[in-house]
């Protein structure tokens, strides 16, 4: 349950954010992510842990295709992909040579979530049971994520950092209690372009 | 009995290779010259140093598991503290090992046994940390290679052979003198840092990991 919620609030912020835009106001926000049939994206993840002096740094990519499909894949240090195609999760991390499925018991919690990370991203995020959502006008502008009673012993808060370039952000930081925290910073952002559906059945 | 299985399985529970038997001619060496004594220790830092390491662990049947290790050592104090995280980086398991035991910060199930707390801990102190005896042997052959040996006082051994060219081994055996693990350290050492290990139990559950360095620092 922790640790999809954890992937959840990755995943989640990465596809909210990919629809903000700067000057809109947080209706024309919503209409505007009801417009985004897809997202492609690089991202640099940055896991500060206060065993480390320095931060852990993943990168990957992101592939979402509406209303409910979606890549989450890392390049390094770990080579893992998260695949969802409608109820079909499948998690699969590379090693020796090959892509073996995961041996993870979070399939279904992952599933739960990412249904309802897809209303999110259409813009339903008054249908939220898991956070509740703060729009400052900025500059930047910025969407704030306050999850409810529970997941708040594991994330304190989402904060969405967006970019001038409408649809795209800087970058989101996840703040957990105890002082941990984790930054991932999208690039190379593209909204509606297309890609094949493939992405979503393999690794 | 659920919660035993459960436990067995993960010892992080990392592969079930049955076999446990490595043969070792045991070396019997007289105490060695008081320089060559600093080499039974190489392979293990001597100043406070953190890591985070790439593991693959290959499970019984064949299966696998690929998760992201932390560790931080202050081997002045023998304090290890090590982390498991997720490739998203969730934490899994964060424990101290310290002089007076081990403290289970955060444990998420499967890995929430104090079995599975005290085999990881072991796992990382085989690693990291020297016996905290010193050596009963220990050598150096021709080729330059060290011969160490450590018996505890639960009458357990540990063997450490090898160089910084060739890679080294560790070896633990239990008091009828079987191999219940081994460690092959492969270079280059970064911050004093083996960039490649591989750990392989035998008893009483057998698994094995494949460590690689990903990110060093003093």
């Amino acid at each position: 349950m922790k640790k999809f919620l954890f992937l959840s609030a990755l995943v989640t912020t990465g596809l909210l954010s990919a629809s903000a835009a700067l000057s809109q106001d947080w209706t024309s926000l919503k209409e505007a992510s009801r417009n985004i049939r897809s997202v492609k994206a690089e991202f640099l993840q940055k896991r500060y842990l206060q065993i480390l002096t320095k931060p852990l740094l993943s990168e990957g990519r992101l592939f979402f295709y509406a209303p409910d499909s979606l890549k989450w894949e890392y390049f390094s240090p770990l080579r893992s992909v998260m695949l969802q195609k409608g109820t079909t999760i499948q998690i699969y991390n590379f090693s020796e040579g090959v892509w073996k499925p995961e041996m993870t018991q979070a399939i279904e919690s992952r599933r739960m979530v990412l249904a309802e990370i897809s209303q999110w991203f259409q813009g339903r995020f008054d249908e939220s049971k898991a956070f509740k959502h703060d729009y400052s006008p900025g500059p930047p502008a910025r969407v704030t994520m306050v999850p409810g009673e529970g997941i708040n012993r594991f994330i304190q808060r989402i904060e969405i950092v967006l970019s001038a370039r409408p649809g795209v952000i800087d970058r989101v930081e996840i703040e957990e209690p105890g002082g941990s925290r984790t930054s991932i910073e999208f690039r190379n952002v593209e909204i509606n372009s297309s890609f094949s559906s493939e992405v979503f059945e393999k690794p | 009995m659920i919660r035993r299985k459960g436990l067995d399985i993960c010892l992080l529970g990392f592969l079930i290779l049955s076999a446990g038997c490595v043969p070792i001619s045991k070396t019997t060496l007289s105490p060695g010259s008081p320089d060559d004594l600093p080499g039974c220790y190489a392979i293990f830092p001597g100043e406070p140093w953190e890591s985070v390491h790439r593991i693959e662990a290959t499970l019984r049947g064949g299966g696998s598991s690929s998760l992201l290790g932390v560790t931080k050592g202050e081997p002045s104090e023998r304090r290890l503290q090590s982390l498991l995280l997720t490739p998203e980086g969730f934490i899994l398991f964060d424990a101290e090992r310290r002089e007076s035991g081990i403290a289970v910060r955060k444990a998420v199930a499967p890995f929430d046994s104090s079995a599975f707390a005290r085999g990881l801990m072991e796992d990382v102190s085989l690693l990291f940390l020297p016996p905290r005896v010193k050596p009963t042997t220990w050598g150096k052959e021709m080729d330059g290679a060290m011969i160490c040996n450590w018996e505890s006082p639960d009458d357990s051994h540990t063997e450490i052979t090898g160089s910084m060219e060739s890679g080294w081994r560790i070896l633990r055996r239990n008091k009828q003198g079987e191999v219940i693990k081994e460690v092959v350290l492969n270079g280059p050492f970064v911050n004093g840092l083996a960039s490649r290990m591989e750990l392989r139990a035998f008893k009483p559950a057998s698994y094995r990991l494949r460590m690689t360095l990903v990110q060093p620092s003093p």
